[in-house]
């Protein structure tokens, strides 16, 4: 049992490389994409933004770099790992491991890179005197939702992608309404108070608030916002590893 | 040795179903329709191998002999019975899958290895002997897309012969395209360490089978036949009947 574990890890953390590794391979600019992204992002839509904002949100450039850092972690695992069954079907054929090593490889490799990002979005953030040591059991509540979150969406769509490969569309295309369905460029103390049961719905949006809370010190979620929030991420996930678990066993009739 | 010990692959009223998709299904169409047409691949299928058995599986084509293949694997799951096996299963049939060819030699070799189910330290520990088995070691450093297809299977055969099995899957006879090595991989199949071990292989040629073998499965339409000794009048019966204009002693 031990042993099974341990390379369970072993794997992981071997497709972790590769997918960093195949990634980067004949870039010049290698690691540095990772940071250039997010900032080109700020850069314009804060741009434009702050043109329509009627209260504008307090350190509004740190407030969108967080939200796309934290959003194109969710974005781009979302994108990669639900085809990666298909992708990587010759994986499949070859030989019997725990198939959500191919999914999770993605995730985890997506992660390290927003961890590094997020390391160096630190060094300007401890200039601007919001931090307290206060903000770590948010920040670790934050990445801990964040990751759970992702990880149980993602193995849904995996899942589902192998018999139905609309699921892929179906995904590009709610992303990119989910983008702005979630308190990235606005914050919701801009919302109207009677249509914030809408963002209960949206786990996304307490993890947000949790990262913005903890860093920038914005409002934190409130107590109905999480506790809704947390009830949705838990049963996507939760289902998510059902019908991976349950699917996993046939991928290979049908890639 | 009790009788649980003794036995290396046990199935159990295996049955396979496919579902035939003449076109990838969608997911409103799913619901619309209902079921989709199906097809059993493999029915009934009762089957014990004791461990350092050798067994030739023959049979026409699209009987289900690699989908028995693959479900002794673990790559996909009856659809009804059990599959219990002892050991660690090792399965030759796609022997270049999985390679990234964007990676170096060394890279994929461990990441192969690991999926194949070698530890970390046990690839470092067989690296130099992988690469030598392989005969790549000009090229260990450069990327996977600049091997030839013949490199790619040497590479294969190496890291699956090094992951030390218990119970060897092997689809039809093997070639590499490359004679001398072809000559390799057969005596290491037939070197006194992979005799002892559990051996399935798909054959299409009755001689190799005769070769290789003491024990013979002929499959016929996803169902077990014949399941006994070479020697047996009734697989001879097949082999004459179906294998007509080869000389059978």
């Amino acid at each position: 049992m031990k042993e099974s574990i341990t390379h369970f890890w072993e794997l992981l953390w071997g497709m972790t490389e590769k997918e960093l590794r195949a990634r980067y391979k004949y870039t010049v600019f290698g690691f540095l994409w990772l940071i250039a992204n997010p900032i080109l992002q700020m850069l314009i839509i804060g741009f434009v933004f702050t043109f329509f904002m009627k209260e504008p949100v307090e350190h509004y450039y740190y407030f969108l770099f967080i939200g796309l850092l934290v959003w194109n972690f969710f974005s781009l695992s979302l994108t990669k790992a639900t085809p990666c069954i298909v992708f990587e079907r010759s994986l499949i054929k070859k030989a019997y491991f725990p198939r959500a090593i191919i999914p999770l490889s993605i995730i985890l490799s997506n992660f390290i890179h927003f961890a590094l990002a997020f390391l160096l979005f630190f060094v300007p953030i401890l200039f601007l005197g919001t931090l307290s040591w206060g903000t770590i059991p948010y920040l670790i509540g934050a990445t801990g939702f964040l990751l759970l979150f992702t990880t149980g969406l993602s193995l849904f769509t995996c899942a589902l992608n192998v018999r139905f490969r609309d699921v892929n569309f179906f995904v590009q295309a709610i992303l990119l309404l989910w983008f702005y369905a979630s308190p990235i460029v606005y914050s919701l103390s801009q919302m109207p108070r009677d249509l914030l049961w809408l963002w209960r719905f949206n786990p996304i949006t307490s993890i947000l608030q949790l990262f913005q809370h903890a860093l920038l010190g914005a409002p934190a979620p409130g107590p109905a916002m999480l506790a809704s929030n947390i009830t949705v991420m838990c049963i996507i996930t939760t289902l998510g590893i059902l019908v991976f678990r349950d699917e996993s066993r046939t991928f290979d009739d049908w890639v | 040795m009790n009788r649980q010990q003794s036995i290396a692959i046990q199935l159990t009223n295996v049955n396979k179903k496919y579902e035939i998709h003449h076109e990838k299904p969608t997911l409103v169409e799913k619901f619309v329709k209902g079921r989709n047409e199906t097809f059993w691949a493999l029915r009934d299928i009762n089957l014990t191998v004791k461990k350092g058995e050798r067994v030739g599986v023959i049979g026409p084509n699209g009987s289900g002999k690699t989908t028995l293949l693959k479900i002794i694997a673990g790559i996909t799951s009856p659809t009804i019975g059990a599959v219990h096996s002892n050991g660690k299963v090792v399965s030759l049939i796609d022997l270049e899958a999985g390679f990234h060819p964007d990676l170096t030699g060394i890279q994929n070799i461990f990441l192969s290895g690991l999926l194949l189910g070698i530890k970390r330290d046990s690839i470092i520990k067989n690296l130099h002997s992988i690469i030598d088995y392989a005969d790549i070691k000009q090229f260990i450093d450069v990327p996977v897309f600049t091997y030839s297809s013949g490199m790619k299977l040497r590479l294969g055969f190496s890291i699956a012969v090094h992951s030390h099995p218990d119970i060897l899957l092997l689809d039809e006879g093997l070639s590499f395209g490359d004679e001398n090595f072809t000559i390799k991989a057969r005596q290491t199949l037939g070197s006194s360490e992979y005799r002892k071990k559990t051996t399935m292989m798909v054959y299409h040629e009755p001689k190799q089978l005769r070769e290789q073998c003491s024990r013979a499965i002929i499959i016929k339409k996803g169902a077990i036949v014949f399941d006994g000794e070479l020697k047996n009048g009734t697989y001879k019966k097949y082999i004459k009947t179906t294998h007509a204009n080869q000389t059978f002693k």
